[in-house]
């Protein structure tokens, strides 16, 4: 057993410094001689390259199970070049691994800004959400005969507790078409990318995520919904065209009961 | 000063058995329902089930119906000199209250520092200093938690030219100094002897029996790193013959313990874990029968 030097680090000064080595893959000669003394500084420097290699896989790994379509369409290479920029700027902040890649998607599109890539970044928020959507808590949920029983002149005045796993996300582009495309091992059909906005509903139902493409006015009114307006209100403030307001509205309650993603109808008293 | 001696306080009083059980993984958490030849405990890794929902969550709530559990953690950092993270803390808390472990382990370990998470178990020197942190640490968690936990000896690349004292003796001083309990992991011990030279005799002599309650097995790799040639503590294969060997002389010193077989990377079909855990299995029930 080696005895300690007269100026033997603290702990914080110790971790401190093999954290350095464990970031940068090296040992630098002052830190050799902080952490290691007159030890074996070939072994120790092994023994560096094994942490950061781990550290390194861990965030790699992570990062991959997050993302699986951003990183098919920008291939394995690129990817894990992202994942070390990412890394760098944005070092794990948790010591739970499923939270490595939150901040992935905002780094994104503050990296291809300007490059014609944008819509990376809004396909990893859809995926984000994946990720987010399949670890909330799952509620029993309720069909439309609960609102059967409420004076239909008060039904604008009631509002509607949603799954927790339901997460909106709207892109300028069609980021649905993407991960759609891209749900299979074989090569994924073209899409066009300049086709246009695309708005989507994630949830997780029975163990499994499901992506709905919206159309725009529906998607905006599920906004207002989930924030907890009011249907009339929502509607007043989702529908420009009031001549489409029940027909919108009606539509996307039947969707949204028959999927299971309300969980409560709230009776509120008209103000 | 290093204090040594002292029985831990009870542990909490859990339904792990003297018996071997196996790390529950998601490709198997469908066959472990249906088992022919359930294994005598199932644990996971706590961070994996801090989640409020999901598939997961649910396929541990059905297993913990049928087995008893225990909760591993791996993120805590426990040994870090910066503060404890105290919302990871409180996912513990969450899931303790949850799933009812009949144990609850951590590392001796640390994990963080300025900010920056490893998300890897990261070695302590052996100095006074970290024995007074780490326990201050343990004793943190179990007044946070309202039980002991156990605390895991590491499997390490390198060893600090500041550390004072032998692994075990240091593992001995935060359980007298925090209460905890340990839990042995055989393999990693083996790891070290072979990466660092550790002397398994002298540190197995060193372990407070009273205060070792859990057993892990599981396999190296075998890697060159640079001009070394290093044992990886990877979980990906079977126990060597060697740590077999060791686990006898662990059961001799400590008795029949709890015993686990970890299998984390390249995951085999549940039947191979099921034939790893029966050879432990074997070896406890003849020290039960020494004892009985």
């Amino acid at each position: 057993m080696p005895r300690p030097r007269d100026s033997a680090p603290d702990l914080k000064t110790l971790q401190a410094a093999f954290g350095r080595s464990v970031r940068s893959a090296t040992v630098n000669g002052t830190d050799v001689q902080l952490l290691a003394g007159s030890g074996d500084a070939t072994l120790f420097s092994a023994g560096i390259d094994v942490y950061s290699n781990n550290a390194w896989q861990f965030f790699l790994t992570a990062l991959e199970r997050t993302y699986p379509v951003t990183q098919r369409r920008v291939g394995t290479d690129f990817f894990r070049q992202l994942a070390r920029d990412y890394r760098v700027q944005r070092p794990s902040q948790h010591g739970d691994l499923h939270w490595i890649g939150e901040a992935f998607p905002a780094w994104l599109a503050a990296r291809m800004a300007g490059t014609g890539y944008e819509w990376l970044a809004d396909l990893a928020r859809l995926e984000w959400a994946c990720e987010t959507s399949v670890a909330a808590a799952q509620h029993d949920p309720v069909g439309p005969e609960s609102l059967a029983g409420i004076d239909p002149h008060l039904l604008p005045h009631v509002a509607l507790a949603w799954q927790p796993s339901l997460q909106l996300v709207a892109s300028p582009f069609p980021i649905w078409s993407v991960w759609q495309a891209n749900q299979h091992e074989d090569a994924a059909a073209p899409v066009d990318l300049a086709a246009g906005a695309e708005h989507c509903a994630v949830v997780c139902i029975a163990d499994r995520v499901a992506v709905y493409r919206l159309e725009a006015a529906d998607h905006r009114l599920l906004q207002y919904l989930c924030a907890g307006m009011s249907l009339g209100a929502a509607a007043d403030a989702a529908v420009a065209n009031a001549g489409t307001l029940g027909r919108v509205l009606e539509r996307l309650l039947a969707w949204a009961f028959g999927e299971g993603l309300v969980v409560q109808v709230v009776k509120a008293s008209p103000a | 000063m290093i204090v040594t001696g002292g029985p831990s306080p009870a542990p909490v009083q859990g339904l792990i058995p003297a018996r071997a059980g196996i790390g529950l993984r998601s490709q198997h958490h469908e066959a472990i329902l249906v088992t022919a030849a359930p294994p005598a405990w199932l644990e996971v890794h706590t961070e994996n089930y801090f989640h409020a929902g999901g598939p997961a969550v649910r396929a541990l709530e059905r297993a913990r119906a049928r087995y008893p559990l225990s909760l591993h953690g791996v993120g805590l950092g426990l040994g870090s000199a910066d503060p404890i993270d105290r919302g990871h803390l409180g996912l513990v808390r969450d899931a303790v209250r949850r799933y009812e472990p009949g144990l609850v382990s951590e590392h001796a370990c640390w994990g963080h520092v300025d900010g920056e998470h490893f998300n890897d178990l990261l070695p302590l020197p052996y100095t006074e200093e970290a024995v007074e942190h780490l326990a201050a640490r343990v004793r943190e968690v179990q007044d946070f938690l309202g039980r002991q936990i156990l605390i895991e000896n590491l499997s390490a690349y390198v060893s600090f030219a500041s550390s004072q004292l032998s692994e075990g003796e240091f593992l001995a001083a935060v359980v007298a100094r925090s209460g905890c309990g340990l839990l042995l992991d055989v393999n990693n011990a083996y790891v070290n002897a072979s990466n660092l030279g550790l002397d398994l005799d002298t540190f197995f002599a060193a372990l407070p029996r009273y205060a070792i309650q859990e057993i892990h097995l599981a396999g190296h790799a075998r890697r060159r790193v640079g001009t070394r040639e290093l044992l990886i503590d990877d979980h990906g294969s079977a126990v060597c013959d060697d740590v077999w060997a060791w686990y006898e002389d662990a059961l001799r010193r400590f008795g029949p313990v709890p015993t686990l077989i970890e299998w984390d990377n390249e995951v085999p079909p549940l039947a191979t874990l099921l034939a790893e855990a029966a050879r432990a299995e074997q070896r406890l029930e003849r020290h039960h029968a020494a004892a009985a």
